[in-house]
C-alpha cells in the first residue's frame, strides 16, 4: 500500500513538472550509511588571543567529535582559515571531502568580557545554516563553546545535542583502609568536577531526578546502607529509605514523585518496591524468591524494567506497577543480562552481558525484533547510562587496572574514554538536560 | 368527460345531495359535542366520543357503499362502451389490409411487365453493339499496321538520337545515384541510430545505469537520526554531461529539516554521478526516490 503511495506520489510529480521528460530517469534509493558526517571548525581567534583566554573552537570540534555523528577535520589538514563566511572558498573545502564547516570570531571586549561571532555553513550548498553571536566571561568561555556545539549538532542531525548537561559518578580514591569516596557532579566532557558528597564508607547509585536538581544515592556512612535525596544548588539532603538489610538501586519515576527502590527481607529476599516521595507510602512491585534489583522505569511511568536471577542467571525483566501485574521476561540471549537502562525514546535498551567471560554494554531494540548488538570491546564494562538525547552512552570500563568513565555512541560506531585526573570512577550517570 | 357526466346526471345529483345532507349531519354532531364539553371545561365524556364516532362510522359505511355502487356501474358502462369502440377497431383495421393487400398483388404484377420488357430491349442493344465492334476492330487492325510501319522508321532515328543523349546524360545520372545513396546511407545511419536509442533505453544497460545511480547516491547518504522507515522523499536534480551535479531539489518530502538537507547532500556527494553504460542513456534530469526501508 505505501509502495503505491510512492508510486502514485511520483507519477503525480512527473505529470506537474512541466520540464519533466518523458523518459525521466526514477532512482529508488532504499539504504544509506550511518558514517560520521565530515565537519571541520576553523579556529575564531588568533593563537595569542586563544592562549590568553580559551579555545573555543577547539572545545566544539572535540564535543562534535565525542558524539560520534562528526568527523572532524584536523586543524593543520586546513589550508586557510577564514572567520566568516565571505571568505570561505567552498570547492576548496569540498574537495578536501567537507560537508559542513564552522567559522567565527572572538574578540577580547575589555578584561573578563569576549564576543564570540560564529557561523554554520553546508559546504556543498554553500548555504549558511547558522549566524550567532554570543557574549562570555573567561569562565563561561567552556559552556559557551558547549552550547555552539549543540546548536551545530541540532541544525545537522535535527536531535538536541547533549553537550550542555552533566554527569555523575562516584571516584574511590586511596587504597584500604584510607579510602575515601566522592560523589562527583562535571560536565558531560568530564570537565569542571565539584564534589558533591565525600565518606569514609562506600557511596553507591547515583541516580537523577527528573529535573536534574536532585540526586538519589545510597550512602553507608552510617555503616548500614542508607538512601539519601540531595538538592545540588542548596546541598541540602534527606533519607528516603534506611529500612532494616538492604536499600539500595533509587530510581526516580517520570513524573519525580515516587522513586523505585530495592529492599529486603528479614531473611535476605530482595524484592522491588516503590515508594511514594510525598506520602511517604510504600508499594510491593515484586514478590519472588530469586534476587530482584536494579529498577528502571519506563517513559510513561506505568512499568518497571528490572534485573532477576529467578529464571537461574540474571536476566531482564519488566513489570507493570499495577497489583497483580506479572513480569515478563525481555532478554534471552546468554547467561548474564543486567542493570537495564533505557533510551530517552524507550526504542532501546541498554544493559550489562556477558560474553566469554568479559563484561560488556549491549543494546536491544525494543520496537522491532529485539535485536542485540554488543557495543563495547573490554573486559569489565558495566553501569551504561544514556545521553538525555540518546545519541551516547556514558559507562565505567577499567584501562590498565583503573576504573575509567568512556562513551560509546548508542550505534556503537565510535568509543572514547573520558580523562579523568586521579581515582577509581564507577556508576555515571547522564544527568537529563 | 362532459359526455358521461350527461349520461350519469342523475346519480351525481343524488350523490352530491348525499354527501352534503352527511356532512351537514356530521357538522352538526360535532358542534353539539363541542358545545357541550366546552363551557365546563372538562374532559370530553367518553359516551358523547362513542355516539359521535359510531354516527360517523355509519355514516362513513352508507358514503362508501354509494360510492362503490356508483364505481360499479362507471366500471360496467366503460366496461360495455370499450368492447364496442375495440369491436370497431378491429373492422376497420381488416378492411384496410384487405385493401393492402389486393394493391400490392396488383403492383407486383405490373412490376414483372416491366421486368420482361426491359429484358427484351436489352438484348436487341446486345446484338447491335457486337456488330459496331467487329467494325472498329478491322478498321483499328489496319490503322494500327499504318502506325507501326511509320513508328519503325522513327524509332531507329530516335534510337541514334537517343544513344546520343544517353552517352551526356549518363555522367549526370552516375553523380546523381552516387548523392542519392550517400543521402540514403546518411539516413540509414540516422535511423540506426534512434533505434539503438530506444533500444538501449529499454535494454538492461538502462536497468544497469539506474542500479549504478542508486548504489552511488546510496554510499554518499548519511542518514540523520530521522530517516528510519517511513521516511519518503523525492529530490529532482540536474546533471550535466560528465555527471557532475548543477542542482538538486528536494520537491516532496515527509522528513524533517535534518532529512532534506541529508538527501540533498547525498546528492551533491555523490557528484560527479557515474556515466551510462551507453552514451544515448544519458539523461539531463534525475528523480531520486528516497525511501529507506529501515
Amino acid at each position: 500500500m505505501h509502495k503505491l503511495f510512492s508510486c502514485l506520489a511520483v507519477l503525480v510529480l512527473t505529470w506537474a513538472c512541466p520540464l519533466a521528460h518523458a523518459s525521466e530517469f526514477v532512482v529508488e534509493v532504499t539504504k544509506g550509511q550511518t558514517e560520521a558526517i565530515p565537519i571541520a571548525v576553523v579556529p575564531f581567534a588568533s593563537a595569542e588571543l586563544t592562549a590568553a583566554s580559551f579555545d573555543v573552537a577547539q572545545l566544539v570540534s572535540d564535543d562534535l567529535a565525542r558524539s560520534g555523528r562528526f568527523k572532524t577535520m584536523d586543524r593543520k589538514d586546513m589550508i586557510e582559515q577564514p572567520h566568516t563566511g565571505a571568505n570561505i572558498g567552498f570547492d576548496d573545502w569540498r574537495r578536501l571531502n567537507n560537508d559542513y564547516m564552522v567559522v567565527g570570531s572572538m574578540q577580547a571586549d575589555g578584561t573578563d568580557r569576549f564576543s564570540i561571532t560564529y557561523e554554520l555553513y553546508n559546504v556543498l550548498t554553500k548555504q549558511r545554516l547558522l549566524g550567532f553571536q554570543i557574549s562570555s566571561n573567561r569562565a563561561g568561555l567552556r559552556s559557551a563553546g558547549h552550547q555552539i556545539a549543540d546548536a551545530v549538532f541540532e541544525k545537522i542531525l535535527g536531535i538536541r545535542g547533549a553537550f550542555s548537561t552533566r554527569i555523575a559518578y562516584i571516584s574511590v580514591l586511596g587504597h584500604l583502609p584510607d579510602k575515601t569516596y566522592q560523589l562527583i557532579v562535571a560536565d558531560a566532557d568530564g570537565e569542571n568536577p565539584h564534589v558533591v558528597m565525600q565518606s569514609r564508607e562506600p557511596l553507591m547509585s547515583p541516580s537523577w531526578s527528573p529535573d536534574g536538581s536532585s540526586l538519589a544515592y545510597v550512602s553507608f556512612e552510617q555503616r548500614l546502607p542508607t538512601m539519601y535525596v540531595q538538592t545540588l544548588k542548596t546541598g541540602d539532603r534527606r533519607v528516603v529509605s534506611a529500612q532494616a538489610g538492604v536499600n539500595q538501586a533509587p530510581s526516580w519515576s517520570p513524573d519525580g514523585k515516587k522513586l523505585a527502590l530495592v529492599l529486603s527481607t528479614r531473611d535476605g529476599n530482595l524484592d522491588i518496591y516503590v515508594k511514594d516521595l510525598t506520602t511517604q507510602q510504600l508499594s510491593r512491585i515484586t514478590d519472588d524468591p530469586g534476587i530482584d534489583t536494579e529498577p528502571q522505569w519506563s517513559k510513561d511511568g506505568q512499568s518497571i524494567y528490572f534485573t532477576s536471577d529467578r529464571a537461574g542467571g540474571p536476566q531482564i525483566y519488566k513489570v507493570g506497577i499495577r497489583p497483580g501485574d506479572k513480569p515478563r521476561r525481555l532478554t534471552f540471549q546468554g547467561s548474564y543480562n543486567a542493570r537495564p537502562r533505557i533510551s530517552p525514546d524507550e526504542s532501546q535498551l541498554a544493559f550489562v552481558t556477558q560474553e566469554n567471560g568479559d563484561y560488556r554494554i549491549a543494546t536491544m531494540d525494543l520496537r522491532g525484533r529485539g535485536d542485540v548488538q554488543v557495543l563495547t570491546k573490554g573486559h569489565f564494562d558495566v553501569s551504561p547510562s544514556y545521553a538525555p538525547n540518546g545519541a551516547v552512552l556514558i559507562y565505567a570500563s577499567r584501562d590498565k587496572g583503573r576504573g575509567v568513565l568512556a562513551l560509546v555512541s548508542a550505534d556503537g560506531r565510535v568509543q572514547q574514554r573520558l580523562v579523568s585526573s586521579e581515582g577509581e570512577l564507577q556508576e555515571p550517570a547522564w544527568a537529563p538536560f | 368527460m362532459p359526455g358521461f357526466v350527461r349520461e350519469h346526471s342523475w346519480p351525481i345529483v343524488l350523490s352530491v345531495v348525499l354527501h352534503g345532507a352527511l356532512a351537514a349531519a356530521l357538522l352538526a354532531a360535532t358542534l353539539i359535542s363541542v358545545n357541550h364539553s366546552l363551557p365546563t371545561m372538562q374532559p370530553i365524556p367518553v359516551d358523547a366520543v362513542v355516539v359521535d364516532s359510531q354516527v360517523l362510522h355509519a355514516a362513513q359505511r352508507a358514503l362508501t357503499e354509494r360510492a362503490e355502487q356508483e364505481a360499479a356501474r362507471v366500471r360496467a358502462a366503460a366496461d360495455a362502451k370499450a368492447a364496442a369502440d375495440a369491436a370497431a377497431a378491429q373492422a376497420a383495421a381488416d378492411a384496410q389490409m384487405a385493401a393492402a393487400k389486393q394493391q400490392a398483388a396488383e403492383e407486383a404484377k405490373s412490376a414483372a411487365a416491366e421486368v420482361e420488357r426491359t429484358k427484351q430491349a436489352e438484348a436487341a442493344k446486345a446484338s447491335e453493339a457486337q456488330k459496331i465492334a467487329a467494325a472498329k476492330r478491322a478498321e483499328d487492325a489496319k490503322r494500327a499496321e499504318d502506325a507501326k510501319r511509320a513508328e519503325d522508321a522513327k524509332r531507329a532515328e530516335d534510337a541514334q538520337r537517343a544513344a546520343e543523349a544517353k552517352q551526356a546524360d549518363d555522367a549526370k545520372h552516375a553523380a546523381d545515384l552516387k548523392a542519392k545513396a550517400e543521402r540514403e546511407a546518411e539516413l540509414k545511419r540516422q535511423l540506426a541510430e534512434e533505434e539503438h536509442v530506444s533500444a538501449v533505453e529499454a535494454s538492461p544497460a538502462r536497468a544497469q545505469y539506474i542500479a549504478r545511480l542508486a548504489a552511488r547516491i546510496q554510499n554518499a547518504w548519511i542518514k540523520p537520526p530521522s530517516a528510519r522507515a517511513g521516511l519518503d522523499c523525492i529530490v529532482n536534480i540536474t546533471q550535466i554531461p560528465g555527471g557532475e551535479v548543477t542542482s538538486a531539489h528536494v520537491s516532496q518530502c515527509n522528513g524533517d529539516a535534518a532529512a532534506r538537507q541529508s538527501i540533498e547532500n547525498a546528492v551533491y556527494r555523490a557528484s560527479p554521478l557515474p556515466a551510462p553504460p551507453d552514451p544515448a542513456l544519458f539523461e539531463r534530469n534525475l528523480v531520486i526516490h528516497f525511501h529507506p526501508d529501515e
